[in-house]
């Protein structure tokens, strides 16, 4: 429950800014959903995940102060960034993955729906997702998976609308390939 | 509109027009009317977003936004009690216990004195005679035929 529900993003901001521990704890509770998708997206992992959003919000209290309300930005906007490049950080450390064992490749005289459970779909989705750029990856999950606008999307990334329209397209145009290829010339598509 | 950009806006905003931008979407869904090839390409961009939300997804913990509060109150750093340390604390200007610990410790020391007190003059070192000290040192002296100590 929204402790603080009168209170906007920025007032929350200005009254953790004062030290208020609850209004820090209202805006924690109203956004960790939220940000949490964001970063499980990008880092395929939970705990990972929970960890991004927790130093996410610790940097926050603990850098309260360097919060200037006056450039301009949203608060979610800013916030993403911030979540997205501990994110990008993060995979950048990592080890890429191997190709494991059932996400070899399906054999095309077999059919997709004989050899392919709904988990192994969901890995080979995941993988083909992780092998993009990193900047498709990125704008594909603000737009599609969490729903931001295009405007709001290329602001987080950091660059123009359009740039960010020709990453999606460029996103989906490839994972639309890659699917049908991989499904036995389009049959993933066909119901 | 021609069949490319409705190909392009498809691609970008996805098989669902009601998320396509307010002056592209009649025109779209005028298109898309009379269209059998781009009808199968919507139908075919439907099933490919189908796909797309299958991705695996994990709800977080349930105490995630708990957990990130309670780590942003200062922590107490628990000191293992050390007797010196009290006591130096004891002498301090600024020692300061709470109130019912304070009565604790008062009611603890005045019992222990007034035990001390009742003890000592119970049995007072001095009571015990003084042939009788002089006995328990010789006993002492020559414990087990040992001499430690010259006699006079």
């Amino acid at each position: 429950m929204d402790r603080f529900p009168l209170f906007d993003d920025k007032s929350l901001i200005l009254q953790i800014q004062e030290g208020n521990q609850e209004a820090f704890a209202a805006l924690v509770d109203r956004h960790a959903k939220r940000f949490y998708s964001t970063a499980y997206r990008l880092l395929f992992s939970k705990n990972e995940a929970e960890d991004i959003v927790q130093q996410a919000f610790l940097n926050l209290w603990e850098r309260r102060l360097l919060w200037n309300q006056d450039k301009g930005a949203k608060f979610t906007t800013w916030f993403y960034r911030v979540v997205v490049n501990l994110c990008l950080d993060h995979n950048r450390k990592k080890k890429p993955m191997p190709l494991s064992g059932n996400m070899e490749p399906v054999d095309k005289q077999d059919g997709p729906e004989i050899l392919l459970d709904e988990k192994q779909k969901q890995a080979l989705l995941d993988l083909f997702i992780q092998e993009l750029p990193e900047r498709q990856q990125l704008a594909l999950t603000l737009c599609f998976y969490e729903g931001i606008s295009n405007l709001d999307a290329a602001e987080i990334v950091g660059i123009k609308v359009k740039a960010l329209q020709s990453l999606i397209m460029r996103a989906k145009t490839t994972l639309k390939e890659r699917l049908n290829h991989h499904f036995d010339s389009g049959s993933m598509f066909k119901r | 509109m021609d069949r490319k950009q409705f190909k392009g806006n498809l691609l970008l905003y996805g098989a669902d027009l009601s998320k396509w931008p307010e002056e592209e979407r009649q025109a779209g869904a005028e298109l898309l009317r009379h269209s059998p090839e781009l009808q199968s390409l919507f139908a075919e961009q439907e099933e490919f977003e189908r796909i797309l939300k299958t991705r695996k997804f994990e709800e977080p913990s349930n105490n995630l936004a708990q957990r990130i509060v309670s780590l942003s109150v200062p922590q107490n750093i628990k000191v293992p009690p050390r007797l010196g340390l009290f006591i130096s604390d004891l002498f301090a200007d600024n020692f300061y216990l709470p109130k019912p610990a304070f009565i604790v410790v008062s009611i603890f020391m005045i019992t222990a004195l007034m035990t001390g007190f009742f003890i000592g003059f119970s049995n007072p070192i001095g009571s015990t005679s003084t042939d009788q000290g002089q006995a328990n040192l010789q006993a002492f002296l020559h414990y087990k035929g040992d001499v430690l100590w010259a006699k006079e």
